[in-house]
């Protein structure tokens, strides 16, 4: 559209520019002398600023409407980012923000030599590396086996969609309980001859119990997104592969595979970033513990941000976790675009 | 000759029965048998805490625990139902702010919604539609925003809260609460990209009848996009109506958490009723279980909008 225009403007030059949409409000505003009139004296619609042609209404309605969004960007999303960056070379505490230092790297090396925060991300990354590919596997799984029009499969697939329903808390304050001493799960443990176990109070199972229960809770949701994936695959494609000679097998690594791989890529990228985030299970069931054995990177930004109120330290570690976090969504990027 | 022709009219027809001559061997059944017992047996695993959950917010906490080593921990201690809801009752009556955590969560998601919807749409159609000096470097940066995962989120926003004096009151805590939820960069990307797809030709046609470019927006564009708003609408109350974390920093106070930060309350009340624990948190569930119900043809359609990103 503005492609349009901007020829128009060149081969007519600047003096008499008249063109169809020019003349058209004429129509119904004001009635423009015709013929006679000197259309050059109007003010344009149309102005050039770096040698790209705009139209002013455009312009001006366009600025309007991103000027909300663009103010609360600036406050809540940019901001943020900037200050975190800047006072991860302070000494900032939340209380005395008007008496801030310049520390240099000092919060940096600091986070390098702290145990506590290589703890928490050595729980953070057990977690990714074990729900991403266990939730990835069984949402694909499902998904795979529910991909065809059986009445059970509706059933099926609205079951396995149930605990996305559940939010992270209600996840959290539900299997708390129910991992509780003298709790359900106890119960049937008891029962089936396998012993009371600690659970949430053992250090080594803590994690297990958030990692199944994340898993639990967010596998319906990407087995959901799967669906719609393979839905999207034309029946003709497998249809022609059959009558060419392909079996199951190959049909499903010539076919499926390649076409499911976009939302394949979306799904692993999504999750692995909200997996590098965990923080609301850990807070709500352990509270970190116990001894740190559930302590995330998240929670532990968040504990040094809020909690002890070294708001200096808290954004050197975000920065940094921030830089890792990116390196991996981003080569995980550009390794799944290379593949389409 | 006449299979040929056949084939080429009707492909479809012909090639289905194909699936049902395959000879039914013992391998084929006992793959068919596995898959279906895994299904139930996962199934079971992925509905039993929630029927737990229900089932024993019917029930007295004494009974739970009575029943807890039987099958009958997951059937209803009483088929009168008038009594399956005393923890409901009593949930109401020893929380005096549970009613008000309902009316806050309805509060907060209804305010988010509306201004989700709002701020990012007409960004995304600025974005899509108006062009204007720095349109395309906003764009980038919002597609940016959406790639690099920044892990700043609530420490600094707790500074810069503070900073402008959101944290003071009580009411300014609502504030507080409430505008960082509103921009989103995904959203506005997802409108921009929707808008991207409608015919020019709408706009074209409202311009020669003489509406301006507010009024195409508001009369014209908008309803015609009901779709990505209903889309939008949905994630976005989902999303409020489930947010813990930023909750329970925001609202120290009782008489303002929303029902998810309230939850902790009911759950960490001493002496602890687990029958009243569990229906808070069915309580909490229900509208979202309803959200789900009725609208699942855009959740469906939004989660595979945003899979196709």
């Amino acid at each position: 559209m503005e492609h349009v225009y901007e020829k128009e403007e060149a081969s007519a030059g600047a003096p008499a520019e008249v063109t169809f949409a020019d003349t058209l409000p004429a129509a119904g505003g004001a009635v423009a002398a015709p013929g006679g009139g000197k259309p050059r004296r109007r003010r344009s619609r149309y102005y050039t600023l770096f040698g790209k042609t705009y139209k002013k209404d455009n312009t001006i309605v366009g600025l309007c409407f991103v000027l909300p969004a663009l103010v609360l960007g600036c406050i809540f999303v940019i901001a943020p980012i900037v200050i975190s960056l800047s006072y991860s070379f302070t000494d900032a505490y939340l209380l005395r923000l008007d008496e801030v230092h310049f520390v240099g790297f000092d919060q940096f090396v600091k986070a390098f030599n702290d145990g506590f925060l290589w703890n928490a991300f050595g729980n953070t990354m057990v977690f990714v590396v074990i729900t991403v590919p266990v939730q990835l596997c069984v949402a694909l799984g499902l998904a795979l086996i529910l991909n065809t029009k059986i009445k059970a499969n509706t059933f099926f697939r609205w079951a396995f969609f149930v605990p996305v329903m559940l939010s992270l808390a209600v996840t959290s304050f539900l299997w708390g309980n129910l991992f509780e001493q003298d709790g359900l799960i106890n119960a049937i443990l008891i029962k089936l001859g396998i012993g009371e176990q600690p659970f949430l109070d053992d250090p080594g199972q803590a994690m297990g119990i958030i990692i199944f229960i994340s898993i639990w809770q967010g596998a319906g949701y990407q087995m959901l997104i799967f669906l719609s994936g393979l839905k999207n695959i034309q029946p003709e494609i497998y249809e022609a592969a059959s009558l060419d000679g392909a079996n199951a097998t190959q049909r499903f690594f010539y076919i499926t595979i390649p076409n499911i791989l976009p939302t394949f890529s979306f799904v692993l990228i999504t999750m692995l970033i909200g997996a590098f985030r965990l923080i609301t299970q850990p807070m709500i069931m352990t509270q970190g513990g116990p001894e740190d054995g559930t302590m995330t990177m998240s929670y532990y930004i968040y504990q040094q941000g809020i909690t002890f109120r070294d708001v200096g330290y808290s954004s050197a570690i975000a920065m940094i976790y921030t830089i890792f976090m990116s390196v991996i969504a981003l080569t995980l990027r550009k390794v799944m675009d290379v593949k389409d | 000759m006449e299979k040929i022709q056949k084939t080429v009219g009707h492909s479809a027809p012909v090639h289905k029965p194909k699936k049902h001559h395959k000879p039914l061997t013992p391998a084929r059944v006992t793959v068919s048998m596995c898959k279906w017992i895994g299904l139930t047996v996962l199934c079971v695993l992925f509905l039993f805490p929630i029927w737990w959950m229900v089932i024993s917010s019917f029930k007295p906490q004494t009974v739970i625990y009575e029943q807890l080593d039987s099958f009958m921990t997951f059937l209803p201690s009483t088929w009168n139902v008038g009594e399956w809801f005393t923890s409901y009752v009593n949930l109401f009556n020893s929380f005096d702010y549970f009613g008000t955590a309902i009316l806050n969560s309805i509060f907060y998601c209804a305010v988010t919604v509306a201004g989700v919807l709002l701020v990012n749409s007409i960004a995304g159609y600025a974005l899509a539609r108006l062009e204007f000096p720095g349109s395309n470097v906003l764009t980038t940066i919002i597609i940016l925003l959406i790639i690099v995962p920044v892990e700043t989120s609530i420490v600094p926003q707790y500074v810069i809260l503070s900073h402008l004096g959101l944290l003071s009151s009580s009411t300014a805590r609502v504030a507080g609460y409430l505008l960082p939820g509103i921009v989103s960069a995904f959203y506005i990307f997802m409108f921009r990209q929707y808008f991207m797809g409608m015919p020019k030709e709408l706009e074209e046609a409202a311009e020669i009848d003489g509406a301006g470019k507010v009024r195409t927006y508001f009369v014209i564009i908008m309803p015609l996009a009901k779709a990505i708003f209903a889309t939008v609408a949905i994630f976005t109350f989902m999303g409020a109506w489930n947010e813990y974390v930023f909750a329970d920093l925001m609202f120290p106070q009782a008489q303002q958490k929303p029902l998810q930060a309230f939850l902790q309350l009911v759950n960490t009340y001493n002496p602890k009723d687990l029958s009243m624990v569990m229906a808070a948190l069915t309580v909490s569930t229900i509208p979202i279980a309803i959200v789900y119900i009725f609208c699942q043809r855009y959740i469906v359609e939004g989660v595979s909008f945003s899979g196709l990103k």
